[in-house]
Order: structure tokens, then sequence, then C-alpha cells
């Protein structure tokens, strides 16, 4: 089974993205800053992580960089409310990137999308 | 024995007299001035003396008397043409230093130089060329030329003046308005020809300026020291270099001919010359300085007005990244509850058991809550611009913010201590504003200053100013964070950071206070709203009814 990781420090989001995905069939694990993650990541292979740039006092792309440095097997997709990580360059490390929105379809898309592409390889 | 001379002939009125001219009348009347003026050399007396015998005594003294009156009228009149040049070298002396004085424009100078020079009523010299150094102070570069080029021209030009009965300085500016720029040109291809690099020391003119003398040149043709060519474009034999130094500072050389007339050029005329090339070369510097002092200040000018463009156009952008900053941070804001509630709302249309569906409905509304705060937190940031004055206790609107505030804070562990001033002075604000900042900061190190649990409010009066300080034990902040908290929209993880803070700097700035963050001494952070006291006249508050 798919085990999908979500680092958001809203906890609204990570309680209605968990929902919706697990829904859809995944695994799904939840952290709400970048050590909660790290200590996720320790213990389970995920096949992708959803990352939101702006966490609270912290920035999603520090934890970006060091999943491309290490985890060359999983997929990265940046979840932000805005598009100013376009600016930096850091950003375009992920595999894809979705805008929050109410509407779930494309990110599930391209949850599923990333997925097959990782079996095809 | 009768005589011929009016003197003596009874029979001749001095009217008859045949040596007197028109303009000389008044001799009729001065028997003294007509003796000395015109009998002496009167063919009556003449022939009154030839009637004597040659071996008359009285004949030998009076032609003594004459020959030696003939030989001091000469020296009288030598000395009184000497004078007259004198008095016109300073006449034109005069009338140069009123120009110098007055102006500071280079050509108008040069007018006046190359007029004088070449002016019958100055130094009367047919022609005048000037060379000045170029900026380099590599060549001696031909500038100007004065005079005419043929017969024909030179008789024409000196009748015009003759006409005009201009004085030197009319002559000078009626040169300088209408025919500086003809005359530059008219001489162009001699002044080109004249230029000479100052690398030739042996050349005339360079000669001139290193011995620090005037030349007079008598053959140029066949002067080993002049150059052949020099000869040739000039094309006179005769002619003057006058060097123009100012101080110990070379600025050109002035040439000067008879191109037309030929006449002679005399010592005289050539110390004539040294003396006025002195105060010209003094003009010809200063002028040369003011112009190039103009040049600095004009490029000094466009400097400050590019670097003002840029300053503009750097405010702009800042305006503009502030903008961008103010849009990212309310997109953040509003998408995270919205696709929050959205979600959920999506969610609740599909199946779900009773106690999913009631949190998810705890969530939409604490989300539509945030959006009300969102909402409440840009109309504030609106209203700033335009607060409603009035007097105001500080110590009572400390008072009631704390207390508002108290119940919330013991819920988050935090206690709120107050120690209020005693006889503190009214102070002219906006309630709401004011009460809005207090809450602000006490909500920020509430919520964000980490290991906080007591929180203390203060006033204190220092000087005219009021002092409303919210002071913690926490952790000191750096003064990148402390400027940055003061920036509006620099956090954007919610609305509230990033307006907040800096929506308080901008309230206070607007009441003529102040917003200030210190380190205390005992650890912690002091955030301080400084309230000016209310004073007798408040007359730099356009919205202010205090007063």
């Amino acid at each position: 089974m798919n085990r999908i990781l979500i680092v958001d420090d809203e906890a609204s989001i990570r309680l209605l993205y968990s929902q919706e995905l697990t829904d859809e069939g995944y695994t799904v694990d939840a952290a709400g800053t970048i050590a909660a993650a790290l200590a996720l990541l320790k213990e389970n292979t995920y096949a992708v992580v959803l990352l939101d740039i702006k966490l609270k006092n912290e920035s999603g792309l520090d934890l970006l960089q060091s999943l491309v440095r290490e985890r060359h097997d999983m997929a990265v997709i940046l979840s932000t409310a805005f598009s100013c990580y376009k600016d930096d360059f850091s950003a375009w490390l992920a595999d894809s990137y979705v805008v929050k929105s109410s509407d779930m379809q494309e990110l599930k898309d391209e949850i599923k999308r990333l997925i097959e592409k990782k079996r095809a390889r | 024995m009768s005589y011929e001379c009016c003197w003596f002939n009874q029979e001749r009125s001095p009217l008859e007299c045949p040596n007197i001219e028109e303009g000389e009348e008044y001799l009729y009347s001065s028997p003294r001035k007509r003796f000395v003026e015109k009998c002496i050399d009167c063919s009556w007396f003449q022939r009154d003396l030839a009637t004597l015998p040659e071996n008359d005594s009285f004949r030998q003294i009076i032609n003594a008397l004459r020959d030696e009156y003939k030989e001091q009228k000469g020296q009288l009149q030598s000395m009184s043409d000497f004078l007259s040049s004198k008095s016109r070298e300073i006449r034109f002396l005069h009338e140069l230093s009123l120009v110098l004085q007055a102006s500071m424009e280079l050509d108008e100078i040069l007018s006046v130089a190359m007029t004088a020079i070449t002016s019958g009523k100055g130094f009367g010299m047919n022609r005048a060329f000037l060379l000045m150094l170029d900026r380099e102070r590599k060549n001696l570069v031909g500038h100007l030329g004065v005079g005419p080029r043929n017969y024909e021209e030179a008789w024409r030009i000196w009748d015009e003046v003759d006409q005009s009965n201009f004085s030197l300085t009319e002559l000078s500016r009626e040169f300088y308005k209408k025919k500086l720029s003809s005359e530059k040109a008219k001489f162009q291809d001699i002044l080109e020809k004249l230029t000479v690099s100052r690398d030739d020391t042996g050349h005339i003119f360079n000669r001139a300026l290193q011995e620090r003398r005037s030349i007079l040149i008598e053959h140029a043709f066949e002067d080993p020291q002049v150059d052949p060519k020099l000869a040739q474009i000039l094309g006179v034999s005769r002619f003057l270099v006058m060097p123009l130094i100012s101080r110990n500072r070379s600025i050109g050389v002035l040439l000067a001919d008879n191109f037309v007339t030929n006449n002679p050029i005399s010592p005289r005329d050539l110390q004539s010359l040294q003396i006025f090339a002195f105060p010209v070369a003094f003009a010809i510097e200063r002028a040369s300085l003011y112009e190039r002092l103009q040049e600095e200040v004009e490029n000094q000018l466009k400097a400050n007005q590019k670097l003002q463009e840029q300053q503009d156009l750097i405010i702009k952008m800042e305006k503009m990244a502030v903008v961008g900053r103010i849009t990212a941070s309310i997109a953040h804001s509003i998408r995270n509850p919205l696709a929050a509630i959205g979600g959920f709302a999506r969610a609740l249309l599909k199946n779900g058991d009773i106690e999913q569906k009631k949190e998810y409905l705890e969530f939409i509304l604490s989300e539509a809550n945030r959006l009300d705060d969102v909402l409440e937190e840009v109309l504030n940031y609106s209203e700033a611009q335009h607060p409603v004055m009035d007097r105001w206790d500080v110590n009572q609107l400390a008072s009631a913010v704390t207390a508002e505030m108290k119940p919330r804070l013991e819920e988050m562990h935090i206690a709120v201590d107050l120690r209020l001033a005693a006889e503190l002075p009214t102070a002219c604000l906006d309630y709401k504003q004011i009460a809005y900042c207090l809450r602000t900061i006490i909500n920020y190190v509430a919520v964000d200053q980490p290991a906080v649990d007591r929180i203390e409010v203060t006033t204190s009066q220092r000087g005219d100013r009021i002092m409303l300080c919210i002071n913690d034990r926490g952790v000191a902040l750096s003064e990148e964070i402390k400027q940055a908290l003061l920036t509006p929209f620099m956090a954007t993880e919610t609305l509230g950071q990033g307006v907040g803070l800096p929506l308080c700097k901008i309230i206070l700035e607007r009441h003529g206070s102040s917003f200030e963050i210190e380190d205390r001494p005992d650890g912690g952070t002091q955030f301080c709203i400084v309230l000016q006291q209310q004073k007798e006249e408040q007359d730099n508050e356009p919205n202010t009814d205090c007063g």
C-alpha cells in the first residue's frame, strides 16, 4: 500500500488531507513541524511527501533539500497557499506542486501520476 | 620801417592771421597762446626778421631763440604723445577691468581683449589671433582670430567703425553679440594651421611662453627662429608674439600684426601690449575655470537628478515589494482557511459519521473566524491612516485592555501584572487604536515569544513622554527579528503576524508617538508604546480634537 506523508502546520489542512487521502486508499501520516516529519521519515518509507512551504517558523524548502539529497525514491509535492515559492530556486527541486484548494482533485491526480511514474521506472 | 607782423603793424588786425585754422578761433582773443602756437613760424614774422642784416645781433639772437623754441616744442609734443599713449592704456585697462569684474563669460572677455588690440581706439593693430592651451595642456590651439582678411574688408570695417563712433566697450559688446561666431569661422583655416604642440620647444610660440616675454619679429621670412610655414600662414614679415601667463600658469599666446597697413610695431607698442596682456591672461584663466566649474556643477546636477530618479525608483520598487508581500500575505491567510472550509464542506456532502461531521463543522467555524480576523486586520490597517484623537487616561486604557485579556492569558498559564504610575497626565490618542496596539503586543508576547509565563504592563512618565510598556522575561530578540517585527507583512504565516506589530508602529507614528523594542537588562524584552503628553496646542495632527 502506498504511504503518504503530509507536512503542514495547519491542523485543519492536516485533518482534511488525511481524511481525503485515506478515503482514496492511501496510508497517511501527518506532521505539523519539520522535526515531527523527520521523526516519521526515520521510521517509515513514503511514496509521496506532501509538503507545505510556509510552516509556522520554518521553511518546508529546507526539508525539501534534505529529502532530495537523501531519499531519491520519494516524490515530493509542494503544497502552498500562494505562488511566491516560484521565486525560490530550491522549490524547483520538487517533483510537482499544487496550490491549496477546497477541490482536492488536482492534488489526488498529481499523487496518482507520481506513484505510477515511480512504478514505471 | 614798416613791419608785416601784426604785433607791430597797426593796420593789421589779428583777424587777418593766415595761420589760424578752423577750430582755432580762440587764438584771436589770446595773444599769448597765439604767439606760442603760431607766431614763431609765421611768414610775416619771418619776412620781418629777414629785413634785418644777417650779422645783426638781434636777428641772430631771435634765430637762436626760435631754434631752441622749436626743439623744446618738439620734446613737449613727444611727451604729450607719450602721455596720451599712457592715458589710452589706462583707459583700456580701466574698461577692461570693468568688463572683467562684471563678466565670467570667456567669449565676452575675449571679445573685449581682441577688440582692444585691433580697434583704432585701442592699440590699433590690424589683426590678432588667440591660441589657448587645450585641457590636456599638450597643444596650443588656435581659438579666435579678429581683423580683416583682405584690403577691401579692412577699409569697409574701418569705415564702419569710424562712422559708428562707438566706445571701446560698445565696440566689444557689438563684436561679442554679432560678430564673434562669424570671426571664428572666418579664420578657421588659419587657426587650425597655427595650432602647435607644446613639445615643439623651438617654436616661437612655445619660446614666448617658456621665456615669459613678448617677441617682436621684424623679418619673419628671413628670421631663422621663425618656422617658414608660420610666416607663410600669416603672410606678414612683422608680427608680435605675446605670452598670456596668469600667475605661473600658461594660458595661451596672442599674435598681432599689421597685415593691411604694414605699419611698424614700436617697442612702445610692445610695452603697452605687455601691460595689457597680464589682466587679459588673468581674466581668461578665471573665465575658463568658471566655465569648467559650471560644467562640473552641471554634471553634479545631472548626477543628483539621476540619483534622485534612482531613489524614487527604489522607493517605488519597495512600495511594489510591500504590495507584493501584502498580496501574498492576504492570499496565504485567506486561501488556507478557504481550502479547509471548502474541503470540509465537500466532505460533509459525502457520507460520514456524526462525530466526524461535528469535527468538520467545528473546523469550518474556526476557519470562518480566522477569515473574520483577516478582514478585521485589513480594515484596521486601513483605518490606521485616519485616527480619531481625544484626551485619554492611559492608566484607564491599560487597566481595561489588561482586564479584557486576563482570562485568555490565564488559560495559557500566563500571569499579568499591572503597575501604573500615579498622577499620570492625559495623552492625546485614538483610544481604539492604542487599545488595539496594546492588545496586539500582549498577544504577540503571549503566543509567539517562547518561554513566557508572566507579562508585566506598566505606565510611567519620562519628561513629556508617557510610556506604556509590556515586559516579558522570555528569550531576548535578535536585531534582525526586531527589525522584521516592525516591517509590514514580513512574516506571512498569518495575517496577524504579518501586520500586527508593524501596524502598531504605523498607528503610533501617526499619533506623533513611537514604538520601541528593547532588551531588558535582567533578560527578556520590553515593548514600549511611547505617547506624547497632552500639550496646550496640538497643531501637528490634522484629525485631532485635542487641544
